[in-house]
Parts: structure tokens; sequence; C-alpha cells
């Protein structure tokens, strides 16, 4: 844990940052309308810190996470989460129909499933841009679960002890919207990925 | 695929009896496989569609998110989904109908995965499935279960509210007006000498009468809170907040003036020779216990017993001397 | 942070104050007085075009360099209009230099 620095995560917020971007210019190709994502911060805990806080869950309510397995240089499960109301209001605003929710949530699945795997896509898309390997990924999964459910999920692998959070600010026409992006990690992709990030980082240290 | 999987079929033989729609095109997007569902849903010929560049072997355009997500899969590497919700119909595909008068455009389920060719060349494997059958029973199954709930709470013969939907609205009412301690009046309303109506004009006339007075009654309904329904065979029944007592006999007159002013001719109606109504109402705050509908019926009973045509007004409050009046 | 890195490996004597969003710069360049600033557009709350429309109403003397990755058209011509440069995201050795030579070559 100690071997990522400050530095380094401020270097995967502007990484990630530039994925928001690609993932907000072809969202807003999609809804027709100004699409904004930004990145606030990136974190990386040990996976069994986690808890409802640190992902923004509440107890109550149901959440939907779309989860891509990649691999490359590193390998990791990124999984995108939001809540399962915010999820169907986002659809809805970019479906621009006027379908009641109970309509929309025959269409959630797959609507959602693009939605992840823009965002998923575009972040990974960037971090292999800037940072100068390739990636390959499975296609994305939908899945809706209380946060419990996925909290235990998240947990239950031990040969991946990391987690790195991305938190997700998405604006789509008025509505504004708040999610997490959360990639597990192995040890050794972790290293990896900070062996990467020098390499970006170039002459500069701290 | 394994070796004896190759040995027993041809791989075209395959992908042309699939169900789905399968396109694969190299890094610069030229078309290197079209299926024969692409070719028929297209319209475009393999022949013709082998070796241009994905847009431009379409007949019509194609959507330019469509071309986004494919260039990306392309120089990324990454698998796409196109959803049917936000993207609708992005390629020109049609549903293929042997009669076909007007085409339509078939909704679709894209997704683009990359591949790579033996010559281990980078490639996109474009699956397209039809969700046109998914939407329409989706459409249908939703129309229909607005029919079954219209079904479920509407006299088929009057078109209006059924018993059904009268109890569970009277007792929604009854409990709202308990909590906000305001008026509620109960009519019931039975239609005079049906019967003898009946055996002497028939069934059919019988139920005309029926769809009638429904009419008739439902027509002086102008307030959203307000709903009459079909009680029993030839009875009804209103519910109605906010009325004091006396507006509330304003009312039950104006309900049987409107029948009567139907003029139907009924010969075996001694006094009045035409189709009339009886009427009882109930008005009240209702608090426990209290049954507004027990008293309006009795109340119709009073009506019934001093020569139909009328109506009887009683308060929710009063003895049972009241009625002995 | 990774730009106050750069910047300091290059001009270690410059003093280099961070805002974590458009409002809070904003108010930062009310309160002390800097020649430069760098603004990324893609941030939580007000676009960073619009931040670095009302610091420069506010304080035209400053220098602004907008950085940008591939955002939508809107902005880039938001930014173009504003009498400041973009400079291609991300944030390298490379883009730092652009940057300085802005800052300190252009009058």
């Amino acid at each position: 844990m100690n071997h990522i620095s400050e530095l380094h995560l401020d270097a995967l917020t502007e990484i990630f940052s530039i994925g928001a971007g690609r993932a907000a210019l072809s969202l807003s190709e999609i809804v027709g309308d100004e699409v904004r994502i930004s990145v606030p911060s990136v974190q990386i805990i040990n996976t069994e810190d986690i808890n409802p806080a640190s992902l923004s869950l509440t107890c109550d309510g149901r959440f939907g996470a779309v989860s891509q397995r990649f691999s490359g240089p590193f390998t990791a499960e990124a999984v995108l989460l939001f809540t399962e109301e915010q999820a169907l209001k986002i659809v809805s605003d970019m479906m621009d129909s006027k379908m009641s929710y109970e309509e929309l949530a025959e269409f959630e699945h797959e609507a959602m499933c693009e939605l992840g795997n823009i965002i998923l896509n575009a972040c990974l898309s960037s971090m292999a841009d800037i940072l100068k390997f390739t990636l390959e990924s499975s296609l994305p999964c939908y899945t809706v679960a209380s946060a419990d459910k996925i909290l235990k999920r998240l947990k239950k692998n031990p040969n991946q002890p990391y987690i790195m959070i991305l938190h997700i600010d998405l604006a789509i026409e008025k509505r504004h919207t708040a999610g997490n992006l959360v990639f597990l990690l192995s040890t050794d992709s972790l290293s990896n990925l900070v062996i990467h990030i020098k390499q970006f980082l170039g002459n500069i240290h701290e | 695929m394994s070796e004896i999987g190759i040995k027993h079929f041809d791989m075209n033989d395959i992908f042309n009896t699939l169900s789905l729609g399968l396109i694969a095109v190299d890094s610069n997007g030229k078309v290197l496989l079209w299926n024969d569902w692409v070719a028929k849903h297209s319209n475009v010929k393999e022949a013709d569609a082998l070796n241009q560049k994905l847009e431009q072997a379409f007949s019509e355009a194609v959507s330019p998110a469509f071309l986004t997500a494919l260039n990306n899969t392309l120089i990324y590497r990454l698998p796409v989904v196109l959803s049917t919700a936000l993207h609708r119909t992005p390629l020109p595909l049609y549903n293929a109908s042997e009669t076909n008068q007007q085409q339509t455009r078939m909704y679709q389920s894209i997704t683009i995965t990359p591949i790579r060719s033996q010559l281990n060349e980078p490639c996109g494997l474009i699956q397209v499935t039809d969700s046109s059958t998914s939407i329409k029973r989706e459409k249908m199954l939703r129309s229909h279960s607005e029919i079954l709930k219209k079904e479920a709470t509407t006299d088929c013969l009057t078109d209006i509210c059924n018993r059904r939907f009268f109890d569970a609205h009277y007792e929604l009412a009854v409990a709202d007006a308990k909590r906000q301690k305001h008026c509620l009046s109960i009519f019931m309303v039975d239609i005079d000498f049906f019967k003898a109506y009946n055996d002497y004009y028939g069934h059919i006339a019988g139920d005309n009468v029926i769809r009638q007075v429904a009419e008739a009654l439902k027509s002086q309904l102008s307030r959203a809170t307000d709903i009459v329904a079909r009680y029993g065979g030839e009875e009804f029944a209103l519910v109605m907040p906010y009325l004091s007592q006396k507006v509330a006999e304003q009312f039950a007159e104006k309900l049987r003036s409107a029948v009567s002013n139907l003029a139907i001719p009924h010969i075996k109606s001694a006094p009045f020779h035409q189709i009339t109504i009886s009427i009882g109402v109930c008005t009240g705050i209702p608090e426990n216990g209290d049954n507004l509908l027990d008293r309006a019926d009795s109340a119709l009973y009073r009506a019934k017993q001093k020569g139909r045509n009328q109506f009887i007004s009683i308060p929710l409050c009063e003895t049972e001397e009241y009625l002995k009046q | 942070m990774l730009i106050r890195t750069h910047i300091l490996a290059q001009r270690p004597h410059w003093i280099i104050s961070e805002a974590a969003c458009g409002e809070e710069a904003i108010a930062l360049a009310d309160t002390t007085l800097f020649d430069y600033c760098t603004m990324d557009i893609n941030m939580p709350g007000i676009p960073g075009t619009d931040a670095a429309e009302q610091i420069l109403a506010n304080h035209p003397s400053i220098k602004i360099v907008i950085f940008s990755a591939n955002i939508q058209e809107t902005h880039q011509n938001r930014a173009h209009a504003l009498a400041s440069i973009l400079v291609a995201k991300p944030v390298t050795e490379k883009s730092i230099a652009l940057t300085l030579d802005y800052f300190e070559n252009t009058q």
C-alpha cells in the first residue's frame, strides 16, 4: 500500500478525467445534449477496509452494477455502481421518451450495460493510451443487488486485495448523478499499474 | 472450434444458418464477413458488401453513434454494446415480410467485439439481434394488462364502475372522510318496477334501460372525486364527498329528474307509465362503526315504501326514530 | 498536484496554490494576486471555461492556460473565445513546457 503516493493518485485522477471526457463525448452523441462527467477523486484502499460509506452505498435501496473483466499488463474487474433509482433516471433521460419507470425497467438492463460500457471503456482506453499498454475486456454485464450483496461480492476474492475507487459525477441535461467506479486489483496488478504510472510521470519526483 | 467440429461442418454454412446478423470488418472498417441474415435484412448481397467500407456497404446511412462505437472497438480493442433502448435502429436493417408492402426498420441490439483473423490481424465482429419481437411482446403485454385492469374495474354492460371497484373506492372514501373529518354522501339508486319491465319488454330491452339509466346518472357527475357504480342488477350506487345534506338532496332530485326526463315508456309501472328511479341518500362525517351504505340502503327502502320515483335523505347520526316518522 | 509537481520541477521558486473546483478557484483568485493560472475544463461544479471567464473578468492581468482532453465542441469554442490557450491533456513534461512558454514568452 505504501508504494502508491499522492502524486500517483493524482496522475490516475488525471488519466481518468480524460477518460471521463471521452465518455461524456460519446454519451452526448447519443443523448444529443451536453453531458458532463468528472472524476473528482481516486482512492486505493485494501479490499477488507471497504465499507458502505467508501462506496456511498446506503443500507436500504438497491444498486445497479455494470461489470467488465479486463486483462493485459494488469488484470482487474471493473464495476460501475449507481443506485437503482438513479440508474433508471439516467436511462430515462437518455431515452428522451415518456416511458414510465415501470416500462423503462424492461429496457434498463441493456441500456445500463451500454452506459456502463461507455464509461468503463473510456476509462480503460484513456489508461491504455496514456500509460501505453493494451487491454482486453469482456462484454459488460449488469446486475441489480443490495448494498450488502455488492460488498460481499467485492470482498469475496482473496486474490484481489486492493480496490481502486473512482468517484464519478455525471450530469445529463439538468440531472446530476453520482456513482462510483471500482477496480478490483491483485497485488501484481497494482505493482504493474504503479510501474506504468512512474513511466508516465517521467523525470519528476516528489 | 475443435478439430471434430471443423471436419463436420463448413463454417460458412453455420454463419449463414444463424438467426442473427454477423459482420466482420478489418482494422480499416472493410467488410470481411456478411452472413445471409444480414444480406436478407439489408437487401444487400454478400458479394456487393465484401471489401466495401462498412458505411458504404449498406444502401442507406449508418448511425454516427454506431460508427463511433465501431471505431472505438477497432482502435482500443474493447468490446462495445449498443442497446435497443438508446439506439433503436442504428443499421439500415428491415423486418423482411414476404408479402412486403411497407418494410419497417428493425429494432436492434448490437455487440461489437475485437477479434483476430487467422493471420493475426486485428478485426471487429459485429453481432446484430432483432429486438423487434421482444419490444412487440412488451407492448402487447402492456396493452393487455391495461385492458385487464380496465376489465377488472368496469361493468361490461354499462361501462361504468363495477361492484368490485365500488367496494374498494367506498372503503377508501370512508377512510379519507374519517381522517379529514369531512362529509361523505352515499346514494343508493334502484330502477322502479324493473322486474315487471323485464318480464313484459324482455331482457334485451331491460339491459337497454339499465344502460340508459347508467348513462343518465353518469352525466350528472362532473367532479373527479365522484363515482357512480353498478351495484347489483338494477341497482346503482354513488359516492360523493364534501356535500352538505341539503346539497345532497338537491343532487338526488337532479338524478331523479334526469332519469324521468329519459321518458322511457313502461306500461307496467302503474302510477308513472315510464321508467323512474327511487333514491336513498345518507350524508355525514363517518366515525368508527358508522355504516353509510346500510343507512343509504334503508333510506332507499323508505323511498320505495313511500311510493317510488322519489328520494329519501337521512343524516348519518340520526336515530331510528327519524325513519319511523 | 500533478501540474504543481511538474512546474516545480522546472520553476522551483514559484509559489503554487491549488483549488479543488471552479468555484474555489474564483474565490482563491480574489484573495491572492496571481500571475498565472492553469485550469481544467472537466471538474465537478461549474466547468473550467466558466471559471476562467470569471477570473479574467475580475483580474484581467492573469494569464490562463486551459487544459483539455477531447472535450465537447461547446466547451472548445468557449475556450477559444477566451483570450487563453488550450493545451492538450494529459499533463506531461511536454504540455507543461507549452504552458510555461505561454506564461513567460507572450505579451
